[in-house]
């Protein structure tokens, strides 16, 4: 009966299908108007997305590339007695190279007149590098050594533009007239451009040598605290989720307790920060700065991701499958272990990595234990220390440079910046892996 | 009257009692959806429980293997004993009893695990089989007993998940039988299934009679008299007419049960 009211409803005068009467097409504006919408939202985002990487990406980089003044010369064993005959030996050698970078500039027909201050101001202490080299090497005096001499971080600045010949101001660190030397030693092929280990593997240096920065040791202490987060934070989210999701009574307590969990997802970092302060270090004594501790503070962070994620993927693990498992006859804990849990696995290995992804990036907590503004002397020796050492993050390092005066910091802080992004994608690539391997159809 | 094939043959071959059920009352937090349901259900016998939608019969089923445990709000009163032996006893552990009453669900539901994973399952937890040649034997045995093994002896090692609906019912059934219970709870097993899929499950239930007491949930009142050989009709939480299928069908006792079984309510 309903289907005969239906068919004689659409008794139009005048209708046909060919046409779009006046209601269908408003409504195809509408949903053309919409997908417009929704284009030029993703447009937009591509390219901001776009902006933002060109950006990192061309200011970072320099960071990883340093300026290399490579000179090959000789020194004879006479020079080397006589070196060492005077009262500052350093200096002597200082000079043999200055003359040997002369005659080579001679050579190739460029007269070039400059001191040994200018020397120290581009390339740091040679005469001590020559001095050490040399004696540790005894049998290379008299044959032609190639030596490659790291110039400092404002050479590498003049080279890739970000000082300019006019903006430079005559300071202990350059004068305007060593560029008159740089740009010599650029045409004469003595310069040239490469990969910069110290940034990768280096430890953080003084605020006046920039060019001895690295982020090598923040990168280990970054790692370490994501280990403790890793192996703190899964199993006691997870256990915390199942027993919420599968066994606990539904009652005002649990109630309570979802909804704190809910909220601490929200509190701000900082919080979090100032609790591992008074608890940890103050209260618990361990030690300050140590990425034992910060790797605490960031579990704390991420319990809440982590658990309300593996909820929300135990939830959807269809109650057939409970039923089923039950029906044959298994425990409570068979069917969540066996069955409801793999099937979970996705999910909660999503949820994990992106509460380590967050617990990476984070700064403020750090700043709160002290993990900043420390220049590490050297690798922690062992993996014990390595959790108690002091040491700095990734992030709280790129914040450390980005304060600093000097603006080679701030080129230091770009690459901070990739270097981190570069682990980010990492852990989001292996995310997507496990995911995939883990998925099955039900 | 309701004309239904092969009545004649639904004799009742047992007069054993497998479960007796006395003044049992479910109560789902206020609503009081079982009202004293008093039922004996015979041994190798198909039991079927008719009704209309939300008459209770599924909720009364689910009491059989203590399912309605998992539910919070879910209260169970009066007695249910099995084998002279109340279920709902502090001692009995529901784990136990669910091995020895199985239970098929109205939605094929194979776990997202091998045919031979899915048939092992219960024997692995239970501890059946004491060798890999046991548990072979076990699962070869119960997919023969649901009419499966033909189809799926080349792919044991295949997704459970991966058969058709019928043959995913067939397989659910398998995991019920190889746990060895002494009863069947089916809860509309081929409400999401075509007739031939359908009528490969009938026929295996009348099998499946030789060794086990069957009770059936169905829609479908043409099922009911296939199968049965007995039939509860229930109506509002209540259990209005119990007796042999035949009787049910052609003679009634309850004007409502006759009334749903012409198809002028529910």
């Amino acid at each position: 009966m309903t289907d005969a009211t239906l068919n004689t409803g659409g008794d139009r005068p005048g209708s046909s299908l060919a046409t779009q009467d006046a209601r269908t097409k408003r409504r195809n504006r509408a949903e053309a108007r919409f997908k417009a919408y929704g284009l030029t939202a993703i447009l937009i985002g591509i390219f901001f997305l776009v902006v933002l990487a060109v950006s990192i990406i061309r200011s970072g980089s320099p960071a990883f590339t340093r300026t290399i003044v490579g000179v090959e010369f000789t020194i004879t064993q006479p020079q080397i007695d006589a070196a060492e005959g005077e009262l500052f030996k350093t200096k002597a050698y200082q000079t043999l190279f200055i003359d040997a970078l002369k005659q080579q500039l001679d050579a190739r027909g460029m007269e070039m007149d400059f001191d040994e201050d200018s020397i120290e101001r581009l390339l740091g202490k040679v005469g001590s590098t020559l001095r050490e080299y040399y004696q540790a090497n005894p049998g290379e005096i008299g044959t032609p050594v190639s030596f490659e001499l790291a110039a400092s971080s404002r050479v590498d600045g003049y080279l890739n533009g970000r000082l300019t010949r006019d903006s430079v101001k005559d300071s202990r660190f350059l004068m305007a007239a060593d560029l008159d030397l740089v740009d010599a030693l650029q045409e004469a092929g003595i310069v040239r451009s490469s990969l910069n280990w110290t940034f990768i593997t280096g430890t953080d240096s003084g605020v006046d040598n920039p060019g001895g920065a690295g982020i090598g040791a923040s990168v280990v202490g970054s790692f370490f605290m994501m280990l403790v987060v890793l192996v703190l934070s899964l199993p006691i989210g997870v256990a915390a989720s199942i027993y919420l999701e599968e066994f606990a009574p539904q009652n005002k307590f649990t109630d309570l307790i979802e909804v704190n969990i809910s909220n601490l997802a929200a509190v701000p970092s900082i919080v979090f920060g100032i609790l591992g302060l008074a608890v940890f270090i103050q209260f618990a004594h361990l030690p300050q700065s140590a990425p034992l501790v910060g790797g605490l503070v960031l579990t704390l962070m991420t319990l809440p991701t982590i658990i309300i994620s593996t909820r929300a993927s135990l939830r959807a693990v269809p109650p057939s499958i409970r039923d089923a498992a039950l029906g044959v006859g298994a425990s409570k804990m068979q069917s969540v272990f066996h069955h409801v849990l793999p099937l979970a696995m996705p999910g909660i290995l999503t949820g994990t990595i992106i509460g380590l992804a967050q617990a990476l990036g984070e700064t403020a907590p750090l700043l709160l234990i002290g993990m900043v503004g420390f220049v590490a002397r050297g690798y922690p020796d062992g993996v014990v220390s390595g959790f108690m050492d002091p040491n700095s993050a990734m992030p709280a390092q790129i914040y450390t440079w980005a304060a600093r005066a000097d603006p080679s910091f701030y080129e230091k802080a770009w690459g901070g910046i990739i270097v981190l992004l570069v682990f980010l994608l990492t852990m989001n690539i292996i995310a997507i892996i496990l995911r995939r391997r883990f998925e099955r159809r039900w | 009257m309701y004309d239904a094939p092969n009545l004649a043959e639904n004799k009742v071959t047992q007069d054993k009692i497998k479960i007796a059920a006395r003044k049992v009352q479910v109560y789902y937090g206020d609503t009081h959806a079982i009202k004293d349901v008093d039922v004996d259900i015979l041994d190798n016998t198909v039991t079927a429980f008719i009704g209309p939608s939300g008459c209770g019969k599924s909720t009364f089923l689910r009491c059989i293997n203590r399912m309605n445990d998992t539910i919070d709000i879910c209260r169970v009163e009066g007695d249910i004993l099995l084998d002279g032996q109340d279920i709902y006893d502090k001692r009995v552990d529901p784990v136990q009893l669910r091995a020895k009453v199985g239970m098929v669900f109205q939605k094929p539901n194979p776990f997202p695990k091998s045919i031979y994973d899915n048939v092992a399952y219960g024997p692995r937890i239970h501890g059946l089989a004491r060798t890999k040649a046991d548990l072979d034997e076990i699962v070869e045995k119960s997919l023969r007993r649901a009419a499966l093994w033909n189809e799926a002896k080349d792919r044991l090692d295949q997704p459970g998940t991966g058969l058709s609906g019928g043959q995913q019912q067939r397989l659910c059934i398998a995991r019920a039988v190889a746990t060895a219970p002494e009863v069947l709870l089916m809860d509309e097993p081929c409400s999401a299934l075509d007739p031939i899929a359908t009528a490969q499950v009938e026929e295996l239930i009348d099998e499946l009679r030789q060794d086990y007491s069957v009770v059936i949930v169905t829609h479908s009142m043409q099922q009911a008299a296939r199968v049965s050989q007995k039939t509860a009709f229930f109506h509002l939480g209540n259990l209005v007419e119990y007796g042999d299928t035949g009787t049910i069908f052609t003679n009634p006792e309850d004007e409502r049960t006759e009334s749903y079984i012409t198809g002028r309510i529910g």
